[in-house]
């Protein structure tokens, strides 16, 4: 077996977490998980303390003079160079694609939020991609399969770096489920609005997980994993909703898990 | 069609408890799915002939009335007379003349979207012609008194229950579950009409420019009777269908059944150009072309002209978990599924519609099959935005959205009350997710848990960590 850490040989990597509003105040573990595993790959991570939310609850929601505050705050938060680290496809895809429309008749943001946009990555497409990580060296064991949240998956083409780390971890036993890229119903503002039909989506994707027989269902986004864990948690079913960074970092506990 | 998509929530609620509506949903959706992807897997060059069908699309917007001119030109000198409706109105006028005119009493007609906009049907009920839908689907729902609920699959929503106890009420055949014996007493019905109809009444799928041609693509062969054995036809189009040249056509033809039903090649291509002419064996006498712009020429003007492109092939339904969910009726008009979350507020104004931007979880899935590369989601969030610009949100979201605007801007304040949102939900939930949250989360929490707020956000647990103070 070979073992590549995909360490800098130059030396430690500065890297920018920006660990989001939703994972800073409902699953801070995951943001800690995502610092250890950037640390086991080299990297030291900064975390500048005052940035907020991405602004992505007011741009879907078509509020753009909220979301244009909130984007303005967010590259005043990320002033230096270098990756941007994020464990949230929707995040990053928001900074990626959402910006630039915030901007497009303001040129001089407009740069900036690009250049922002260029350095922005989620966790594993920065692990595998850029750091060129295939052995994760995580210490995680259990069945588990995983959902691609849309924004991750559509919004970055994020597809093979997830499953590439989760197949990689020793003592996991990766199952991919059936419609893995179909929307967990969530949508943010989706589901406050439509509760129902988000609700019904949502039972469709845990019956997918279910039918795995796998004990975690894993993702890139809290979001997702906000919604389907739920679900499992209102009907107690004993799969547990955790995010990548978490088995990433090698949690097995079911403390921290995003359900 | 009547309009009532700012129903949208009531009729998905309705649809969601319809458990005929949500069977058949599942079989048709899933099944024009499978097809599709195996027809696109099996078609090494669909990604370039998506390219190349939207690079034709956006030449045709950028030139419409060039394309438009000519169109009617070439079909006028080949004995076709072209009208063109601004509005639904001016187009119901127009239909009902051209019916007393040519003194035809009964029409059959065959599936066109464009004509439900118009309430084609009552305009001509109201000159005092019979219409006679022919496509199976349509024919299905006409004699049910509903409106289509899918654009390739008209009466989706039906079960083969109800369309045996509809045939047996109205056809008066006897009762049977059998398929084809369902659609063999649809067909003796319908060809009797077909034989004693004055007129013949279709959609059309493109306007070919160089030639005049009106193209209708079907699976029933009823479009062709139609054209051919009623002494009048009548085309209703919309504007934007039109294609530049002849040579165009195979790249949308190739398209269009691969996305719509999996199809490789539909199984009837009708290419109608102008009447019929001395010894010709067939085609119609008369020959009318009705251009509809109904709000297109607007749409054209701005930045959702992209919408255009679309040649209603229905796979952004088929692949919506949305549309899956809830079927085409509950967004209240003629188009339903992404195509119609958008098209929709722009054809009848944004008010009358403002649900329907929302009836998405901007998954994505839409703009991926789509086979002229329509950016629907981008569409879906630019009318959110338009729905705020236009004073059209409700004051309860907009205070809402300053509310978190106003705590988001400040690092500290939002750390204050993580502090406090994390001393009370640990003290109320003892950590375990919340069962139930006051409106507007409460439809949230009626069949899901939401998270405890963290007892030690991480902003915290990082200064901690870190030795900062403050
Ligand atoms: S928007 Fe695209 S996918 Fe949807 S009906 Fe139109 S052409 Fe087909």
């Amino acid at each position: 077996m070979t073992y590549t850490t995909g360490m800098d040989p130059k030396g430690p990597i500065p890297v920018s977490l920006f660990f989001t509003c939703l994972a800073d105040a409902f699953s801070p573990g995951v943001c800690s998980a995502t610092v250890e595993v950037l640390e086991r790959f080299g990297a030291t991570v900064r975390v500048p303390l005052s940035q907020t939310c991405c602004g992505q609850p007011a741009f879907n929601s078509g509020n753009r003079k909220e979301a244009r505050a909130m984007a303005r705050k967010f590259l005043l938060s990320f002033p230096d160079d270098g990756p941007i680290v994020t464990p949230s496809g929707s995040c990053a895809a928001m900074v990626k694609h959402g910006y630039p429309v915030l901007f497009r008749d303001e040129p001089p943001t407009l740069a900036r939020a690009r250049a922002v946009g260029e350095r922005i990555y989620e966790l594993s497409q920065y692990l595998v991609d850029v750091l060129g990580v295939t052995d994760p060296k995580s210490d995680f064991s259990g069945t588990v399969t995983y959902h691609d949240s849309c924004h991750l998956r559509r919004g970055l083409g994020v597809v093979s770096a997830p499953r590439k780390l989760l197949r990689a971890v020793p003592g996991v036993e990766f199952i991919e489920m059936e419609e893995s890229d179909r929307c967990c119903g969530f949508g943010g503002v989706f589901s406050l609005k439509n509760p129902q039909i988000s609700c019904k989506m949502t039972e469709r994707k845990v019956e997918r997980i279910l039918a795995t027989g796998a004990s975690y269902v894993t993702s890139g986004d809290l979001g997702c994993l906000l919604n389907i864990g739920g679900l499992i948690s209102r009907i107690g079913y004993p799969v547990k909703a955790i995010h990548l960074a978490e088995i990433l970092a090698g949690k097995t506990a079911g403390k921290g898990g995003a359900g | 069609m009547e309009l009532n998509a700012n129903a949208f929530g009531r009729n998905a609620r309705k649809a969601l408890l319809d458990k005929t509506l949500q069977a058949a949903l599942g079989r048709t959706t899933e099944r024009f799915l499978a097809h599709r992807d195996a027809a696109v897997a099996a078609f090494p060059e669909f990604e370039r002939t998506r390219e190349r069908a939207s690079r034709i699309k956006l030449d045709v917007l950028d030139h419409l009335d060039t394309y438009l001119l000519r169109f009617i030109e070439e079909a006028e000198k080949r004995g076709a007379i072209v009208h063109v409706a601004r509005d639904a109105a001016q187009a119901r006028e127009i239909a009902a003349r051209i019916a007393r005119d040519e003194g035809v009493t009964l029409a059959v007609k065959s599936k066109s979207m464009a004509s439900e906009e118009i309430s084609f049907n009552e305009a001509l009920q109201g000159a005092g012609v019979t219409v006679v839908e022919s496509d199976l689907g349509e024919f299905i729902i006409q004699l049910a008194g509903e409106a289509p609920s899918h654009i390739i699959a008209p009466a989706v929503h039906k079960s083969r229950q109800e369309i045996s106890s509809l045939f047996e009420r109205h056809l008066g055949g006897p009762r049977t579950d059998s398929i084809p014996e369902l659609v063999g007493m649809a067909r003796r019905h319908l060809r009797a009409k077909f034989l004693s109809a004055g007129m013949g009444v279709s959609g059309g799928n493109f306007l070919v420019a160089d030639t005049g041609s009106v193209v209708l693509v079907t699976n029933e062969g009823n479009g062709r009777l139609g054209t051919v054995l009623p002494r009048v036809h009548l085309a209703v189009v919309g504007i934007e269908k039109v294609i530049p040249r002849m040579s165009d056509l195979p790249t949308f033809l190739r398209l269009l059944p691969r996305s719509a039903t999996g199809q490789a090649i539909s199984s009837y291509v009708s290419i109608v150009t102008g009447t019929r002419r001395a010894g010709d064996p067939e085609g119609p006498e008369r020959m009318h072309i009705l251009l509809l712009d109904c709000g297109r020429s607007a749409i054209l003007e701005g930045k959702y002209r992209e919408i255009l492109k679309c040649v209603r092939c229905a796979a952004c339904l088929n692949v919506c978990p949305v549309y899956q969910s809830v079927g085409g009726h509950a967004y209240g008009w003629v188009y339903s599924g992404p195509i119609g979350a958008v098209l929709t507020p722009l054809l009848v104004g944004l008010a009358e519609a403002v649900a329907l931007p929302d009836a998405s979880t901007l998954c994505g899935a839409c703009a991926d099959v789509c086979p002229v590369k329509i950016p629907l989601p981008d569409f879906l969030l630019e009318l959110r935005s338009d729905v705020r610009e236009q004073g059209l949100k409700t004051p309860g979201e907009i205070a809402a959205m300053k509310g978190y605007a106003g705590v988001m801007r400040r690092a500290g304040l939002l750390e204050a009350i993580e502090r406090i949102a994390g001393v009370l939900g640990q003290f109320f939930t003892k950590g375990k997710g919340i069962g139930g949250l006051p409106y507007p989360f409460s439809g949230w929490t009626e069949r899901r848990d939401f998270p405890a707020p963290a007892a030690l956000p991480f902003r915290k647990q990082w200064k901690i960590r870190r030795g900062v103070t403050r």
